[in-house]
């Protein structure tokens, strides 16, 4: 990254506090000033306070762990289980097409609105929302790997074959590379919904055995703690940030970048 | 065994849609004799690059095809394809690993030995300085150039070139031809080399085949010019002649 975009987007989120600042201490949204922009020495001081007092003497820290061992376990799910099906896919034609159409159905689906009907079928538990993560990552996941084998070009198909390469070895050692800059956008895509499923789900209703960040986040609401409430957001902003910058980053940056596959 | 590395018999293939057909080949039949350089000609259209894509296995056809008389149906590493593209290399993979990886596949399994094959074949390419790169670090002639490593490193009855140095410029191209020809020259494999360049096949070929348009050979000539081959050479303009009046007969 430039220098200069460096400076520019330090610049930019110092206005935005001090904007937001100045209407907090300026009560400039009269007496709801304080709920709507609490000011920004609360939300550091609760930021803390999250992490050390909690919530029903939790400390948020488990509520996050929480979301993330769920969110770990839905993504890798997601994640083998749309390789397996997109795998299985490209071994023939029918199998393809009814994939395709399950894609395009469920993929519309919004996991949330699916909550009823899963928590009939598995009742009011972690693996609920452990569903509903697989749900989000599983469909745009198989879009782009699919999307991604369409466009692999034929030359590399040929030359695979050429050294003896078919079937689930073709998969592997080319298939697999060479459409790895639309694996990685499927990662990202199904990543960032998967992460808003589990918090929408988490909101909707808590689990007792495995409190999450979405119920922390609700409760704070429904206790009128916003301050808390604005610092569980920025813990949000903070895990989606190093999972960019930590793991996606360096990942495309060790592949399509370094073989010169990006567009 | 026969002395023979290839031998079609009555190949034919057609391209079909909903309401016509084309024949592209018709009733090849071709034997091509071990360490033969056999040059394919022809205008554009005419199938030359069917016939060899055919040979390679990637096109389904009629008649049959012998290697080293086993009947070839599918793809297989002993023919192994020089493409026109440059982007024929794995990208994911470094230019010494591209030629690793077919190794590997065709079940040499010391590394050591892999790799001594490999870095052997790169500096017959002239190439040993740059097993490390990726392929789009490279240049489209040195592209061609581990294209052309890896095909002599795996030792196939037959490499087929598919106008390979057709999108170099021409200071490549006449680098490219001229170690093409020591190589050719030092290897022990048949070479199948399909062009639309006259010059290019007297300088490299032994011999030199016409496709007409629809695929019927109409031209079959051993090339007798001693090489290193110029446009000095004698019998040069004869034989280019001869190979001009061939390719524009059926234009």
């Amino acid at each position: 990254m430039k220098k200069k975009d460096i400076i520019a987007k330090i610049l930019f989120v110092i206005t935005l506090l001090a904007i937001w600042e100045f209407v907090s201490k300026n009560h400039l949204l009269g007496p709801r000033s304080e709920l709507i922009f609490p000011s920004l020495e609360k939300i550091m001081q609760a930021f803390v306070s999250n992490f050390t007092k909690g919530y029903a003497g939790i400390s948020l820290w488990t509520y996050v762990i929480n979301s993330l061992k769920l969110l770990l376990k839905g993504l890798v799910i997601g994640i083998l289980g749309a390789f397996i099906l997109s795998g299985l896919a490209t071994l023939s034609h029918t199998l393809a097409s009814i994939f395709n159409l399950l894609i395009s159905v469920f993929d519309l689906l919004p996991g949330v609105a699916l909550l009823p009907v899963i928590i009939i079928v598995l009742g009011v538990n972690s693996d609920v929302i452990v569903f509903l993560v697989i749900h989000s990552v599983l469909w745009p996941m198989s879009r782009s790997i699919l999307d991604g084998f369409m466009a692999v070009p034929k030359i590399y198909v040929e030359a695979g074959n050429n050294i003896g390469l078919k079937n689930l070895s073709l998969i592997l050692g080319v298939y697999f590379p060479a459409s790895i800059s639309y694996l990685l956008s499927g990662l990202k895509v199904g990543w960032a919904r998967a992460w808003r499923g589990l918090i929408s789900a988490e909101m909707i209703f808590g689990i007792a055995s495995c409190p999450g960040i979405g119920l922390y986040i609700n409760q704070m609401r429904t206790n009128m703690n916003n301050a808390e409430m604005y610092a569980t957001l920025i813990v949000i902003i903070i895990i989606g940030v190093i999972v960019q910058y930590g793991v996606l980053a360096p990942i495309e940056k060790n592949t399509v970048k370094k073989w010169g596959m990006s567009s | 065994m026969s002395e023979y590395s290839l031998r079609i018999e009555s190949l034919s293939k057609a391209y079909f849609n909903d309401t016509e057909s084309s024949i592209i080949l018709k009733n090849i039949n071709l034997s091509v004799r071990k360490n033969e350089f056999l040059c394919i000609l022809g205008p554009s259209g005419c199938g030359k690059t069917t016939l060899l894509r055919c040979i390679a296995g990637f096109e389904e056809h009629t008649g049959q095809i012998y290697v080293n008389d086993s009947l070839c149906t599918v793809p297989g590493m002993d023919r192994i394809m020089v493409f026109q593209d440059f982007n024929q290399l794995f990208p994911w993979k470094t230019v010494l690993q591209n030629i690793l990886f077919p190794l590997k596949r065709k079940g040499i399994n010391s590394t050591a030995e892999r790799k001594e094959i490999a870095r052997e074949a790169l500096s017959k390419v002239k190439l040993s300085d740059y097993e490390s790169y990726y392929p789009h670090q490279l240049s489209g002639g040195m592209k061609q150039r581990v294209a052309i490593a890896k095909a002599l490193a795996l030792k196939p009855d037959i490499i087929l070139m598919d106008e390979p140095f057709a999108a170099l410029d021409a200071m490549t191209r006449r680098e490219l031809q001229n170690e093409m020809l020591t190589i050719s020259q030092e290897e022990s494999s048949t070479i199948i080399f399909v062009t639309h360049n006259i010059q290019e096949a007297l300088i490299l070929g032994t011999r030199n085949i016409v496709l007409q348009k629809g695929g019927e050979i109409i031209l079959d000539e051993e090339n007798s010019l001693t090489k290193p081959v110029t446009p000095n050479s004698e019998g040069y303009g004869a034989a280019w002649q001869r190979l001009r009046d061939a390719i524009y007969l059926s234009c």
